[in-house]
């Protein structure tokens, strides 16, 4: 359903993306892996719109994304949980999960979807009239997502959700999502610096180097290899 | 003791309309990072407005405003097409110099714009009502300033309800918060600056009312924006909430200076009250946002 064709990536004068090309098919769980600097955030700040390639093509089911603005992208069905949360720190948690469901065809939805994103990360439905900024860091990731629910999206874009979280709570919120992704059938493609956590979940995965995508396979796969291996996951 | 009372309440009428004043300013600020400087320029034009309004179509200066607001609101649009919109793809601070340097270009051209066609004559709409006073227990509250207060009270309060109730008000603060995790919702940022700050233009009207009860020329826009800035100071930037506050704050300080020091002191009062909460509190006194 997503379909990454050699996509080149610049900031001023510096290339932070070289030919990149992956693809998400409908259903999946997929993890972007890689070290701090290699390009992850990149990758996902491009696919939502926000930044845009210098060449190659984006699609999403059959429809270009990457030359359009960052609204239409959400409304393509595509939704982002960005990296560092960014939750609209003076407002409610009500106010920002509506936020999330502002696109037209969401709004029409907003009471079922409220009510399984309640179900999902039920800490927040107690809180409802709370300042999203007065919320711990792992509610804050919980909101984050749920409001990238609220848009009722066809595929979920996760940034680095495990930054500055204990692992507990991450695990936790690593299995919800595997949940989401099976239950509710939405695609879900994750960015992490955490390799290990993130091929363990993931379906398939990209492995992602100083802006060039160099290898793939499935979860296990990429786990069990020896350059994965000493690379990331300091063993051997 | 009745003649201090007297003074407050002179405070409390031009401190309404300070934070009337100061609304529009704060509104566009807090969203897109520009400092409408032209803003007291807009208000002053739409005192112009309500003026002909009254004169040729026999209005009441309050009922003129379904007439000025619209056209504000259509001045703001235009404006924003027409001059700022090519800003918003600025850094934040560039958006800041940018829009001072191009608003107080509008600010002179439309001071001495005004001086040219309409002369620098003071005007002022009379009304039945103008000079008409309430007596309580010997403090006179003059019609026109219980008025401005009702009207301060209801925009704000209007304008409170429209940014928490309304999914276009919560989007607008939304971007104000963060332009680009806004984009990230489905909200078109664009459109929600243009609208803003044609809301914020439109809401000129509100002061230029009651400063065409008063008597006005071109020459106070510079004043209104010299009073807007500083109610933005002491409300805290893109406070909404504390504009009034900040209005009535200024506008009672202002007030007592006259009874305890004298009227000559009166603009220093104001301007040494901005100069202090800048440097104790340069967050604004009611604002949290750094």
């Amino acid at each position: 359903m997503l379909e990454v064709k050699d996509v080149d990536v610049t900031y001023g004068d510096i290339q932070a993306l070289w030919g990149v090309s992956f693809n998400v098919r409908k259903g999946e769980m997929v993890a972007l892996v890689g070290s701090n600097g290699a390009g992850k955030s990149t990758v996902l700040r491009t696919l939502s719109g926000v930044q845009k390639p210098r060449k190659g093509t984006i699609t999403v089911e059959g429809i270009r994304s990457d030359t359009v603005e960052p609204h239409k992208v959400v409304e393509l069905g595509v939704s982002l949980v960005p990296e560092g949360r960014r939750l609209f720190r003076d407002m409610t948690i009500l106010e920002n999960l509506e936020l999330g469901g502002y696109i037209g065809r969401a709004r029409r939805v907003k009471a079922e979807h409220l009510e399984w994103v309640f179900q999902m990360f039920p800490v927040l439905k107690q809180r409802t009239h709370q300042l999203a900024g007065t919320l711990s860091g792992g509610e804050q990731q919980m909101l984050a997502i749920a409001r990238g629910l609220m848009s009722d999206p066809k595929l979920l874009l996760v940034d680095e959700l495990s930054l500055g979280l204990a692992p507990i709570i991450v695990k936790n919120i690593y299995n919800t999502l595997k949940e989401i992704n099976k239950s509710r059938n939405v695609t879900i493609l994750v960015v992490e610096q955490n390799v290990r956590l993130a091929l363990e979940v993931g379906d398939r995965g990209y492995v992602i180097e100083n802006g060039r995508i160099t290898m793939e396979g499935s979860g296990k796969e990429l786990l069990a290899s020896e350059a994965i291996k000493s690379a990331y996951l300091a063993v051997g | 003791m009745a003649a201090l009372l007297q003074i407050l309440s002179y405070g409390v009428f031009s401190g309404a309309l300070y934070g009337l004043v100061a609304l529009g300013l704060s509104l566009v600020f807090g969203v897109m990072n520009y400092l409408n400087v032209a803003h007291g320029a807009l208000i002053m034009l739409a005192s112009y407005t309500v003026l002909w309004t009254c004169y040729y179509l026999r209005f009441d200066p309050f009922l003129s405003l379904i007439l000025v607001v619209p056209v504000f609101f259509v001045i703001g649009w235009v404006l924003f097409l027409g001059l700022f919109q090519r800003l918003l793809a600025l850094p934040e601070t560039e958006k800041l110099k940018n829009s001072l340097l191009i608003s107080f270009g509008i600010l002179l051209i439309c001071s001495n714009g005004a001086t040219m066609l309409w002369t620098a004559d003071e005007r002022a709409v009379a009304t039945s009502y103008t000079g008409k006073v309430i007596d309580l227990l010997g403090v006179r509250l003059p019609y026109i300033g219980l008025a401005t207060v009702l009207l301060a009270i209801i925009v704000v309060l209007g304008v409170h309800l429209f940014l928490t109730r309304t999914y276009f008000g919560k989007a607008i603060r939304g971007v104000s918060q963060d332009y680009e995790a806004a984009s990230w919702m489905g909200i078109n940022t664009r459109r929600v600056c243009l609208a803003s700050f044609a809301i914020g233009v439109a809401l000129a009207g509100f002061p230029g009312v009651v400063i065409a009860l008063q008597t006005f020329n071109p020459i106070v826009s510079f004043d209104l924006t010299n009073k807007a800035l500083i109610v933005l100071i002491l409300a805290g930037v893109g406070s909404l909430r504390g504009v009034l506050f900040g209005g009535l704050l200024l506008g009672v300080v202002e007030a007592a200076s006259v009874f305890f020091v004298g009227v000559a002191y009166r603009e220093v009062v104001g301007l040494l009250l901005f100069v202090l909460v800048l440097m104790f509190r340069p967050q604004g006194l009611g604002g949290r946002k750094a």
